[in-house]
């Protein structure tokens, strides 16, 4: 079983000798591949240099265009698993083996939560009550339960690959693309994981943002298509 | 009501003037392919039906009554709103399928660099942290 790391960065030059010391414990083995974002710093030399396999976006996509090159690159290369990781350091590579675990039991994709385990970094109150809003949005809408919707530490079989490779939102992607992933038929597990703080650099989500994320997110999943994704082909349609 | 009493001769002029060097400047576009023929055959249209209504304001008074509109001139306003709207959402559209479009290009391009350097053996194709190899995991087939 191939399974293929991908760690979106955008300007995360500084963080990512922190995450290869991370990986080189907690996770040998496994292949990981550097999204760069088009990003204005060092970024894709750091990677390049760690030793990672570095796909550069000749300019900046955003976290959904980053993460589904990532899946591209997982499908064009046939992995059987993919697991999306902050390069930022807040998602410790030692919490992998639990995050695809699930997947062993015959989840599709995977979402860790921020808020199953004691101890570790914790967000602001406002974002966790977005959150809390947005779990229940999301049960809501597809009837399924995860805890932290937002978090983009999961991990996808061949299944969630293919269709994330030809369909993934934008911006804020993270619930919008478990509702298309139910939508499509496709298994929801959750497991703990622990928060890290990040290491250097702030974090993108100010408190404007988080409101912009809520009104589009919450838009996304009203108009979520009834049928499955047309794109999503391949003969597995559920 | 004679079509000068709705529109003095001076106005009539000036606008269908402005509405042909409009059509002009569309004419220069699209030989200069600009725009593309397909998308200016909607500014063509309105362009002549402007043209129209300056040289026969009659034809607004009767589309004014059609819809039980009392002044034609509020007639004109609405149709080009609604009008305006519509060629503004068209815009949006295009440019949201052109954004679609960018993006899967970058993708394009930033797997085949990728590939590209793996090639030349500047880059790592696995990226792999090396040492131990993990256990065999039995992912669920695929419903067929």
């Amino acid at each position: 079983v191939r399974v293929l790391i991908l760690a979106p960065a955008y300007n995360e030059g500084r963080n990512l000798p922190g995450l290869a010391d991370r990986l080189r414990v907690s996770a040998p083995g496994y292949d990981v591949c550097v999204i760069d974002d088009g990003s204005s710093d060092d970024t894709a030399r750091v990677a390049a240099s760690l030793g990672f396999t570095v796909l550069s976006c000749p300019l900046n996509l955003g976290i959904g265009g980053a993460v589904q090159t990532g899946y591209l690159w997982a499908q064009k290369h046939g992995y059987d698993a993919a697991v999306q990781i902050d390069a930022d350091g807040q998602h410790d590579p030692a919490e992998l083996e639990a995050v695809l675990g699930p997947l062993r039991k015959g989840g599709a994709s995977l979402v860790g939560s921020r808020f199953l385990s004691a101890g570790g970094f914790r967000s602001t109150p406002i974002r966790r009550a977005g959150i809390r809003y947005l779990s229940w949005f999301l049960w809501l809408r597809c009837g399924v339960r995860v805890s932290d919707p937002t978090s983009g530490y999961r991990a996808a079989d061949r299944r969630a690959i293919e269709l994330f490779a030809r369909s993934y939102p934008s911006d804020y992607p993270e619930p919008e693309s478990i509702a298309v992933a139910v939508r499509n038929g496709l298994r929801i597990a959750e497991v703990p994981t622990r928060m890290v703080e990040r290491a250097h650099g702030e974090s993108s989500i100010t408190a404007w943002r988080t409101l912009y994320y809520l009104v589009k997110v919450s838009l996304a999943l009203i108009l979520l298509p009834v049928r499955p994704s047309r794109v999503f082909r391949g003969g597995q349609r559920a | 009501m004679t079509p000068h009493e709705l529109l003095p001769l001076e106005i009539q002029i000036l606008g269908a003037l402005i509405l042909l060097a409009f059509t002009g400047w569309l004419v220069y576009l699209v030989r200069r392919q600009r725009v593309s023929l397909r998308d200016s055959l909607v500014w063509f249209l309105s362009t002549f039906a402007a043209l129209a209504l300056t040289l026969f304001p009659q034809l607004l008074v009767g589309a004014a009554h059609l819809f039980n509109i009392q002044i034609p001139s509020n007639a004109l306003f609405g149709a080009a709103i609604i009008y305006l709207s519509f060629n503004l959402l068209s815009v949006t559209v295009a440019s949201s399928l052109n954004a679609a479009g960018v993006r899967r290009l970058a993708q394009e391009c930033a797997l085949l660099r990728a590939e590209l350097e793996a090639l030349r053996g500047e880059g790592t194709p696995q990226g792999r942290i090396p040492t131990l190899e993990l256990p065999e995991m039995a992912l669920p087939k695929a419903r067929s």
